[in-house]
This record gives C-alpha cells, sequence and structure tokens, in this order.
C-alpha cells in the first residue's frame, strides 16, 4: 500500500471513529434539544382547540396576542436584571476575597461553603426562607424589639432574598476562578505605580475578571428569567414572572399554543441573548484577555 | 368544628391515630401543581387478604397493574391494598395538584393511565375530545344506582353518569381563625371587603381561577359562572384592586392559615377540615351567598392500557364499606348514601365534611363553558400579573 493512501485511509477511520464518538451527543441534542423545539415551534402556529389543548392550524394569532403578556415579560426583566446586579454586587467582594485574601487550604473550605448548600435540595431551602421569612419567623423578633407588624412573606424583597440566595453561588464560582488566575504581580506593580486600592480594582483587577464576571451575569439572569419556584414561594403568587404565565397557560386555561408561541419567543431571546454573550466574550478574547467558563 | 377529636372513645383510636398522622397537605398542593410532587407509588401486593370485603368478577383476568391518577392524601392505603391482596392488580398511584394536570397528560396520550379523578367541569370537554369512555356497568357489578345521593349524581356534566362515578365531593368556601378575625364570616361578599379593609394583608384566594374568581363573582351578586364581559370586567376590577391587600394567592392554603400568616382563606372542604381538627379556633363554613360545590369522578381513559382491572377497581372503591373507609381517610364527604351511613359519627355529623343541606342550595357546579372560557383565563391572567 502507498503511503499517501494509507494516511487517507486512516484519517477516514479516524473520521469514522470521530463520527461514532459524536453520535450519542448529536442524538441528544436532536432528541431532548432541536425536536421539542420543533414541536414547540409547530403548535405555536396552531389554535387551541375548544375543550383545551391543541388543534392543528396555520395562524399567527398567538404571536398576535403575545402583547398581552408584556406585564410578566417586563416583571421579569426588570427583576431578572435588578436581582443579577444584586447577585454581582454581592459576589464580587465574596470572590475577591475568597481568591486574593485566603490563602492556604483555608481557601478550600471557604469555596466548598460556597458550593455546600446546593447539596441540599433548592426546593427545601426555599422552604426554609418561608418558615423564617413567615410571621413565626423574623417578623416576630422584629416584633420582640418594637418593630411592629412587618411582612417578609410574599413581598418583592422576600423574591429578590431567595433569587439572590439561590443564585448567588453561580455569580461567586466563575468570578472567583478568574480572580484566581490573575497575576498578583499585576497589583503589586499597579501599587508601585501609585494607584490606590478602588482605583487598582477599578482599572486591574475589574477588567481582568470581566470574562468570570460575564459568565456570572450570563449564568444567574438566564435561570432567573426562567424562574418559576421562588415568585410562588417567597412571592406568594403576587410577583409574576413569565415562567408563571408560561405554567398558566399550560396548567391552568390548557391553551397549548399561546404557551408554545410565548415559550419560542423566550427561547429565541434568550438564544440571541447567549449569542450576544459569546460574541462579546470572543472580543475580549480578541483583545487578549482570557477566555471564562461558559 | 372539632368534631375529629374524642380520644377517649376506644372505637375511634385508630381512626385518630391516622388523623393524626397523616400529613398536613392541601388538596390542591403547589408542590403537585409544579410536578415536582408528581410520583408514583407502587404498592406490591403483599398484603394479607381481608375476609370477604373485594368481589373480582370470577374467571376474569386483570392483569398485574393499575394506574391511577388522582389527588394528594385522598385514598385510604387499606383499602387499595386490600384491593391488590384480592385481585393481585398493584395500584401505581400518581398524584396531581390540579384537574388541569391530569388532563395535561392524558390529552398528550399515551399515559399509561387508566382511572384518573378529574372534578366535575372538567368532564363534558373530555368526553367531547373521547378523552374518557363510556363507563361499562356490565364489569361492575356490585353497582346499586339506588344507594346513591341524587343530589350529587345524573348531573348537567353527565347525564346518567354514563362516563363518571362519584369519589368524593366537597365545598370551595371561607376558612378563617376566630381568634385574629373578631367577626363570624358568613358570605363572599364580607370575606372580600374584610380581605380589603380590616384584614389587609391577611387574606389568602387560592390560585384557581374557577374557585377564586368565581367566588369573587359571587360576592358581586354575579353567578359562580359568569362569562358575561360586563360582569367578568368588574370582577377583574375588585380583584385587581385587592390584589395588594391580599397575603397571597396560593393554593397551598393550609400552612399559612395555619402559621397565622394567613387569618381568612379561600379554602376547600379538606382544609377546614384539617385545620379545625388542628385549632380550636379554626372554622369552615360555606357562603351564605353561594360558592362552588364539586365532585370529584372516577373516569376510565380512553386509552386506558388497563381497562377490565379498571373497572374493577371502581367497582371495589365505591362499595358502601370500601368508600366509608376512603372518606373516613380523606375526609370530604361522599356521595354513596350507604357509605355515608357506615362512617364514625365525627366523621359523618361533622359540620364541615357533610353541611347542611339548606347550606348547599346557592351552591353552584362550575361548568365546562367557564373551565373552557378564554376570557376568563385571561382575566384570571391580568389579575395575577398586575402589580
Amino acid at each position: 500500500m502507498k503511503a499517501s493512501s494509507r494516511v487517507a485511509d486512516g484519517r477516514s477511520r479516524r473520521h469514522g471513529v470521530a463520527a461514532l464518538l459524536v453520535l450519542p451527543t448529536a442524538l441528544w441534542y436532536v432528541g431532548f434539544l432541536v425536536a421539542p423545539l420543533v414541536v414547540l415551534m409547530v403548535m405555536s402556529f396552531g389554535e387551541r382547540s375548544p375543550n383545551g389543548g391543541y388543534a392543528p392550524a396555520f395562524t399567527l394569532e398567538q404571536y398576535g396576542n403575545l402583547t398581552t403578556r408584556l406585564t410578566p415579560l417586563t416583571n421579569t426583566l426588570g427583576l431578572a436584571a435588578l436581582n443579577t446586579v444584586i447577585c454581582l454586587l454581592v459576589a464580587f467582594p465574596i470572590a475577591y476575597t475568597l481568591a486574593l485574601k485566603v490563602v492556604g487550604s483555608w481557601r478550600l473550605v471557604l469555596v466548598a461553603l460556597v458550593v455546600v448548600p446546593f447539596w441540599t435540595s433548592f426546593l427545601i431551602r426555599t422552604y426554609a426562607w418561608m418558615t423564617l421569612l413567615g410571621a413565626n419567623g423574623v417578623p416576630r423578633i422584629l416584633g420582640w424589639i418594637g418593630l411592629g407588624d412587618i411582612q417578609l412573606l410574599n413581598t418583592p424583597f422576600a423574591v429578590s432574598l431567595g433569587i439572590v440566595y439561590n443564585y448567588l453561588p453561580l455569580m461567586v464560582l466563575p468570578i472567583f476562578v478568574s480572580l484566581e488566575r490573575l497575576d498578583r504581580s499585576l497589583i503589586e506593580a499597579s501599587r508601585d505605580l501609585g494607584a490606590g486600592p478602588v482605583a487598582t480594582i477599578r482599572q486591574v483587577v475589574l477588567p481582568l475578571a470581566a470574562p468570570g464576571i460575564l459568565s456570572g451575569i450570563v449564568l444567574v439572569f438566564i435561570p432567573v428569567m426562567g424562574e418559576y419556584l421562588i415568585p410562588i414561594l417567597l412571592g406568594g403568587g403576587k410577583t409574576y414572572f413569565l415562567g408563571n404565565a408560561l405554567a398558566d397557560l399550560f396548567l391552568q386555561s390548557r391553551n397549548w399554543p399561546f404557551g408554545s408561541a410565548l415559550a419560542s419567543v423566550f427561547v429565541v431571546g434568550m438564544i440571541l441573548l447567549v449569542a450576544g454573550y459569546l460574541a462579546l466574550t470572543r472580543r475580549l478574547v480578541r483583545a487578549g484577555r482570557e477566555t471564562s467558563l461558559l | 368544628m372539632t368534631n375529629g377529636r374524642h380520644p377517649d372513645e376506644p372505637r375511634d383510636a385508630d381512626l385518630i391515630t391516622r388523623l393524626a398522622i397523616r400529613r398536613r397537605i392541601s388538596r390542591r398542593h403547589f408542590l403537585a401543581g409544579t410536578g415536582a410532587g408528581l410520583g408514583a407509588l407502587a404498592l406490591a401486593g403483599c398484603a394479607p387478604a381481608p375476609a370477604g370485603s373485594a368481589t373480582p368478577p370470577a374467571g376474569a383476568n386483570l392483569g398485574d397493574t393499575l394506574n391511577l391518577a388522582t389527588w394528594p392524601n385522598y385514598h385510604s392505603q387499606d383499602v387499595l391494598d386490600n384491593f391488590t391482596a384480592d385481585t393481585g392488580v398493584a395500584i401505581n398511584v400518581g398524584v396531581y395538584g390540579s384537574t388541569e394536570e391530569m388532563e395535561a397528560k392524558i390529552r398528550a396520550g399515551s399515559s399509561g393511565i387508566d382511572v384518573v379523578v378529574p372534578s366535575n367541569y372538567a368532564i363534558e370537554g373530555w368526553v367531547a375530545d373521547k378523552l374518557i369512555e363510556p363507563l361499562d356497568y356490565a364489569k361492575m357489578p356490585t353497582f346499586v344506582k339506588a344507594d346513591w345521593n341524587s343530589r350529587f349524581m345524573d348531573q348537567a356534566f353527565d347525564p346518567g353518569n354514563e362516563y363518571s362515578l362519584p369519589k368524593n365531593w366537597g365545598t370551595t368556601g371561607i376558612a378563617y381563625r376566630s381568634s385574629k378575625v373578631t367577626e363570624d364570616i358568613t358570605t363572599w361578599k364580607q370575606f372580600f371587603d374584610l380581605c380589603a379593609n380590616k384584614y389587609a394583608g391577611r387574606g389568602l384566594i387560592v390560585d384557581h381561577q374557577i374557585s377564586s374568581f368565581g367566588s369573587a363573582a359571587v360576592a358581586m351578586g354575579f353567578s359562580l359562572n359568569t362569562i358575561d364581559p360586563k360582569e367578568m370586567a368588574e370582577v377583574e376590577a375588585m380583584l385587581i384592586a385587592l390584589k395588594p391587600k391580599l397575603f397571597a394567592i396560593s393554593s397551598d392554603v393550609q400552612p399559612p392559615l395555619r402559621a397565622l400568616d394567613t387569618w381568612l382563606s379561600v379554602a376547600w372542604t379538606g382544609d377546614g377540615v384539617q385545620v379545625g381538627r388542628d385549632n380550636e379556633d379554626a372554622r369552615y363554613v360555606v357562603a351564605a351567598d353561594g360558592g362552588e360545590l364539586w365532585i370529584d369522578s372516577y373516569t376510565v381513559a380512553a386509552d386506558a392500557p388497563h381497562k377490565d382491572a379498571a373497572y374493577a377497581f371502581i367497582d371495589y372503591i365505591t362499595q358502601p364499606a370500601q368508600a366509608a373507609k376512603e372518606t373516613e381517610f380523606c375526609l370530604f364527604p361522599h356521595a354513596n348514601d350507604k357509605a355515608t351511613a357506615l362512617l364514625a359519627a365525627e366523621v359523618s355529623d361533622n359540620p364541615v365534611i357533610y353541611p347542611s343541606a339548606e347550606s348547599l342550595v346557592k351552591l353552584e357546579y362550575a361548568v365546562n363553558a367557564t373551565y373552557n372560557s378564554a376570557e376568563r383565563a385571561e382575566a384570571w391572567a391580568r389579575i395575577k400579573a398586575s402589580a
């Protein structure tokens, strides 16, 4: 056999093996991502059958009705943005301290402690907050010290608290990772060159942590946009997210086509958001900075 | 109100224990509503056979499995176990938080579900869409129509009980804690007034269009089933104004009522019984100005894979002796008079479980048109989305 054909042979075999290795992933994506999305899209052009569910049709009516869900959309966008910012403000000092101030085995312990709450079910932790914020929890203690009748549970405050509490690790960890890889001599250089602590953080640490911050923002913002349980459990159903609107469309109104249209638009919006994130990180990489998690 | 407590009567000791150890869970508990509570509990056929309680048709091959879609805490484990022991059919119990959730499953098809227990308002649509099949009474040899209370049989949603046979019924009423609420609440009008004014921040309405929007409609002098645009607009405006003053819109009625986060609440019969059992000051009233009366019924899914087992099961569990056990467990009233006659006195004489016939006169069943009204669904969505 000639050398060239042996090379070609090996290459095609390698292609075959590669294809085989990719197959499970491809099947997974087609079966559990593409196919459901296709079903969703098809249903979104249908009609609600008179007794609920889906009736085949081709109409844009459902998309025309989307404006009726503007309030939950703006609610969700506003609260997701607000809570992502709160998460960031809380997470950055934690990540900064963990990455740059704590040394040795303590760091490992403290990072582990950030993750430990994840070992308990999200639902149980949120239920615990219900007890803490309910009439027999913190408000009673506040009552003892004379702060009167304060309601915490089922307020926007409780929803924010639940979101920040549950999503904080998703913000802390990527920022921690990017700060940990930060070259400390850069901070020393900044100090040597006369920058104060604030200027150092603003001009040296923050830009270098940008990929981690960006990852954290995406990791928190996207799931919060789809949040459904926290508004129910800690918001008492009074804070209405897009996720709640969607659940109601399927489980109360049984309007599958409208629910599908809303979900389709939501999914497309989130895809655009992730695409924007990827473009931004690519630009950061091109600008010579390290890439990040996602 | 708290007739559930007779600890010194030995005859009732067993019942009391079972009442006490039951999980305190609302009938339409949100967990099930979110799907998180969905789960199947396989009951192995290992219990010893009791003496002559089940009568499986001789020589019938029922198979070994039955899939039941039902509500949380609705069935006596004894009854299910005995059925399994007598027939060899193991029952997979799927727990759902709402009729709508059950519908999502059987509408999608190939759910494997045999017996479904929906509320009355869904049945007409399910029949029209052929999701359930006409009951084959020939396969239910012990069914005796004369035993059943005509108040709950042969209703408009299923004339002649062609498709459905009642499991239990109940009301949508007002639960409140009299240690905090000084008034005797008797009407929906009073309830919504108190929620909006004197007890702002302490009221709860359930997250269910039919029960909450319907009760608000009754408070304003309309029908529970109103789909008149003008009337619905008035109800919507009232509820949007009320919403900021509510503690919650949530079907998880019991925890806040027990913790005194809420003092007054829309509630279903079971919530009233269970909270009342544990709290002397808890009251449950059927409103004098009207409201919802409902029936959950056994139905057989059209694509049920185990039809013979399904009929054997419905036949068995609606027999008076079994129905009485079921009722003593779930504490919702039963439509079979012979079963009611067999109940322990503290259940059948409890006015929360079995309200007087007069108090039911003004109540209405929610109808299919209400359940499927796009306008009502949208009004409810606007209320929930409002600030």
